[in-house]
């Protein structure tokens, strides 16, 4: 008896003391997180170019500002949702997606902001091994590829040619083409980078025909002989129809996406990254060093660094005297 | 109805149940291929109504959330307080980490396995935290470290109550099973995708998702030790009048104290599977190591994180083992000398961290690291020169002549017909309890609107379960019977069961190409250490006297597992058939990453392109397979009994 109305009393007091907490303790915002202000976070997309700048700009921020650099590994769309809720700083190679910009940018929930180019120019493609090229002369064209879509069969794609697709984050408008051009192909998504380049390496290494997906800036354009397949050139609004596309992917002039708060409030850091700028073979130079090397990146990112101070010289915000120690 | 005889007992030749349910289950797989037959290519599962879709449904909620996270009550009183709260306490918990450096570190770690579980184990955990800085993940481990802490100490804060409650409630035990049922056949990828939602991004998510995951055998093992306190004990102390609390203080809980470390030691095992895992949704350490590496076809470093998480696991595995098993340290017979010892020890830490701080070497140098990543590339490139050829042909024929024909037969047949033999399956293995809820399960796959990519994913399933429990049979009765080859086995099953199955994926890859044979290959072997657990169990835990028997009697080796041991073992038998099927149907999700497609991609692709719908509704369709097959091969059990 004693211990069950002991225990209703205890429950009432903790209900109570429930609601107090909630009326009386300020609301809690996501971005109320512990945090360091001296800790600069850029979010991590997963594939090595894009690790290749960020890891650049780690080094520097650490080197030569002083800050500490966190950086998170997430993937590409999940990374404006972070920027949003405060998680990370900074997107440093962003991929269009006009559409999310609508959603977190000024016209939205205004928590991030355009940073404009970083120097890189990326380009999505399809792309087929060189000695296919030579031995099919005209295969990497709209009538060749329809003409020998069969070549390109596996086990896994049944019936149909084989079209390998990447990781699932990435942006792609390939079953749209497959529709207007009528080939004969199905998409097998290799799930990841690594599984797609495996595969192409190995496909490579057995001289077998393959048709894929890729893009550059690419640090494998180094180490193997791809060719572009030839396609009626990006217009404006030609992919509008994501289940008809009649034409190549568009250049995308990469850009960077900050924070709003850490554009107006990041400091140096900031300023930085801000005026941060270079171009594809920097980044294909480091991202070799880090993938094909294996190199540590803050190795890679460093030996770049030594090697090209007057690139980075200038992203060294003005007035700088290091704040080391 | 089959209406089993409760006893059959040990009798020569197959029990007439067996025939019976066997000829039963052959009779529905006959109408099956029947209908295909007859009916292929029609009655696809029709679309439901716009407004009735639960996808699309997910996509309003989860834009309204993105929306209104920092707005609404529900998240600024609500969930936000959890995510920060988390958040803080793994950041909180790393910086007193760095703060102690890697000396102080290690010298706590190895003072406190050294107390709790003796030399030998100390020695190993100094192993492994030197390990760490050798192989220079020494703050990626910590960040692991401070994430399993977190979400261990949450876990078993909630798990141990509820435990206790079920341990000693009927009622609540019977309400709380289906939720923990749910939780257990939820595979650990479609937690991520409403952790991502209510929690945001990074640690905060994969604190409350490795949690959440975790808890369950907290609740399922403490009730099991607790109910399984032996009730004359229990009675003998209510006679003397304790109240309700001092039974559970004085009798039930010091008594049950060893199932309750054992929870611990499972919660912590499942946590760190998790963290790994959930660096796919932002989590640092050595899971994101893995992802990283794994992300430039990196075997070798890959392998590197794989090892010092395995390290890790192993370390924790073994303390808080010998911790239940009873006090091995020294001084530990007498608990008066429990506080100088801990003085002790924390002055060594201290001593640590203060000579670490004065000689500069309180973060790891970086030149006392070692890489062994190149020559594991080496090997890794020459096993695949060597039978890549091999068993890519080997892939090829499965392909095409066992997963293909059987996804033609499920996605194919009417679905009409396919719930119905699920439900026939139910009722043949277990009444038409079962029958319900095969037929309900099946049939929601449809109505989630992922009919073709669930049966995509059951036939992968089935296939890799067929493979793992042959597998895992023969090696389970080998290692029974024999006390050496166990010996070897069982570090060997401990490292592939903490051995985070990311890294399961990239030498499948290698050796298979991509699609579903390598993700079917990696389940295979994620799935086989606790079939072959179970299996050696059930066989070394029949009891001597009956062995002893047929071996007097004249029983050959081979006579004594068919006649004695395997029928005597057959609960435990059917569990690893259990175990091994939902183990399989976790990993083969994960497959999605190496190609495997089906519903394991949806949650994939949801993930990354943030379309809740389709993540959600795919996980949901996981779970709806996981709980037919779960039930189906539960009811076989209990039935067999």
């Amino acid at each position: 008896m004693s211990t069950t109305s002991g225990t209703r009393r205890v429950v009432t007091a903790l209900a109570l003391l429930m609601v107090l907490v909630m009326t009386t303790s300020c609301a809690v915002r996501t971005t109320s997180i512990l945090r360091d202000p001296g800790t600069v976070r850029i979010a991590l997309n997963a594939w090595v170019g894009y690790e290749a700048s960020a890891a650049v700009l780690q080094y520097l921020l650490e080197e030569e500002l002083g800050y500490q650099v966190q950086l998170v590994q997430i993937d590409e769309q999940p990374s404006w949702q972070a920027l949003d809720q405060g998680a990370v700083d900074v997107i440093v190679e962003n991929w269009g997606h006009e559409d999310l910009m609508r959603t977190y940018g000024p016209d939205g929930n205004d928590t991030v902001v355009d940073g404009g180019p970083n120097g890189n120019i990326g380009h999505i493609g399809w792309y087929m091994p060189a000695y296919l090229v030579d031995e099919y002369p005209g295969i990497n064209t709209v009538d060749g590829l329809k003409e020998n879509a069969d070549l390109f069969r596996t086990p896994e794609s049944g019936g149909k040619g084989e079209f390998l697709s990447g990781a699932p984050g990435f942006v792609t408008q390939d079953q749209g083409m497959i529709n207007h051009f009528g080939f004969d192909l199905s998409i097998v998504y290799a799930g990841s980078e690594a599984a797609q380049i495996t595969e192409i390496r190995n496909r490579y290494a057995a001289k077998e025909p393959a048709l894929f997906y890729f893009y550059e800036p690419q640090w494998l354009f180094n180490e193997l002989d791809m060719v572009r397949v030839e396609f009626p050139e990006y217009t404006q609004g030609c992919d509008a129809d994501l289940d008809n596309v009649g034409c190549d992917y568009p250049l995308y002039h990469l850009n960077k996406i900050f924070r709003k708060d850490f554009a107006e409030q990041g400091g140096r850091a900031f300023q930085l990254i801000d005026n941060w700028k270079w171009s594809n073979d920097d980044q294909n130079a480091v991202a070799q060093l880090i993938a094909d090397d294996g190199m540590d990146r803050d190795e890679a990112a460093a030996r770049w660094a030594r090697e090209n101070p007057d690139v980075w010289r200038p992203w060294i915000p003005a007035g700088a005297s290091p704040e080391t120690d | 109805m089959t209406v089993v005889p409760a006893a059959s007992g040990i009798r020569s030749g197959p029990p007439p149940w067996l025939t019976s349910r066997w000829t039963w289950a052959l009779l529905v797989l006959a109408a099956l291929l029947v209908g295909f037959a007859i009916l292929r290519g029609q009655h696809s599962f029709p679309d439901l109504p716009e407004a009735y879709q639960v996808g699309p449904f997910f996509d309003r909620i989860y834009d309204w959330v993105v929306a209104n996270r920092n707005t609404s009550p529900l998240f600024l009183y609500g969930f936000n307080y959890l995510s920060v709260g988390l958040g803080s306490a793994v950041i909180l918990i790393n910086q007193v980490l760095t703060l102690l450096g890697w000396p102080g570190v290690v010298v706590l770690g190895v003072f406190t396995a050294w107390r709790v579980a003796g030399p030998r184990i100390a020695a190993f955990a100094l192993a492994t935290f030197l390990s760490f800085g050798l192989l220079g993940l020494w703050s990626e481990a910590m960040t692991t470290l401070s994430l399993i802490i977190t979400s261990v100490l949450l876990a078993l804060l909630v798990g141990i109550p509820l435990g206790i409650l079920a341990g000693r409630s009927d009622g609540f035990n019977a309400a709380i099973r289906p939720v923990l049922d749910f939780l257990q056949v939820m595979p650990a990828f479609a937690y991520l995708m409403p952790m991502l939602l209510l929690f945001g991004i990074g640690n905060p998510a994969a604190a409350v998702a490795t949690t959440i995951y975790a808890i369950p055998p907290a609740v399922r093992i403490t009730a099991v030790g607790i109910r399984g306190v032996d009730p004359g004990a229990l009675e003998a102390a209510a006679s003397l009048g304790s109240t309700r609390w001092q039974l559970l203080t004085k009798v039930q809980l010091p008594l049950a104290k060893r199932t309750v470390f054992l929870a611990v030691n499972q919660t912590l095992m499942l946590a760190v599977s998790m963290v790994v895992i959930a660096s796919v949704i932002g989590a640092g350490g050595l899971g994101d190591a893995i992802f990283q590496a794994l992300n430039k076809v990196n075997v070798g470093q890959a392998f590197e994180a794989g090892l010092a998480i395995v390290l890790m696991a192993i370390a924790l595995d073994r303390v808080t083992a010998a911790a239940g098993e009873g006090d091995r340290g020294p001084g530990a017979a007498s608990g008066r000398r429990g506080l100088p010892f801990m003085l002790v020890g924390f002055l060594a830490t201290a001593v640590a961290v203060v000579v670490a701080r004065l000689a500069k070497i309180a973060e790891w140098p970086k030149s006392w690291t070692v890489s062994v990543a190149e020559p594991i590339n080496q090997v890794n490139d020459a096993v695949q020169a060597l039978i890549g050829g091999a068993t890519s042909a080997l892939g090829t024929f499965t392909l095409g002549w066992v997963l293909d024909p059987l996804r033609t037969v499920l996605t194919d047949s009417p679905w009409w017909l396919v719930v119905l033999a699920a439900a026939a399956f139910g009722w043949v293995l277990g009444g038409w309890r079962i029958a319900l809820v095969g037929g309900l399960s099946i049939l929601a796959t449809g109505l989630l609107g992922v009919w073709g990519l669930s049966m995509d994913t059951l036939s992968q399933v089935l296939v890799a379960a067929l493979v793992t429990v042959a597998l895992g049979f023969v090696m389970g009765i080998l290692a029974a019977r024999s006390d050496v080859f166990a010996r070897i086995l069982r570090p060997v099953l401990d490292a592939m069961q903490t051995l985070p199955p990311f890294v399961y994926l990239i030498p499948a890859v290698a050796l298979f190409g991509i699609g579903r044979i390598p993700a079917l290959a990696a389940a295979v072997i994620f799935a086989l250490p606790p079939v072959i657990r179970l299996v050696e169990d059930g066989i070394r835990g029949v009891s001597p006297s009956a062995t002893e028997a047929a071996l007097s009697q004249g029983s050959s080796r081979m006579q004594l597992l068919t006649k004695v041991q395997l029928p005597l073992a057959r609960s435990s038998l059917l569990l690893a058939v259990n175990q091994g099927i939902m183990m399989v149907l976790a990993m083969v999700v994960i497959g999605a990453l190496v190609g495997a497609g089906a519903l394991g991609y949806g949650v994939v692709f949801g993930l990354a392109q943030n379309q809740l719908g389709l993540g959600l509704t795919s996980g949901l369709a996981i779970v709806c397979l996981g709980l037919f097959l779960d039930r189906l091969t539960q009811s076989a059990a209990r039935q067999g009994e």
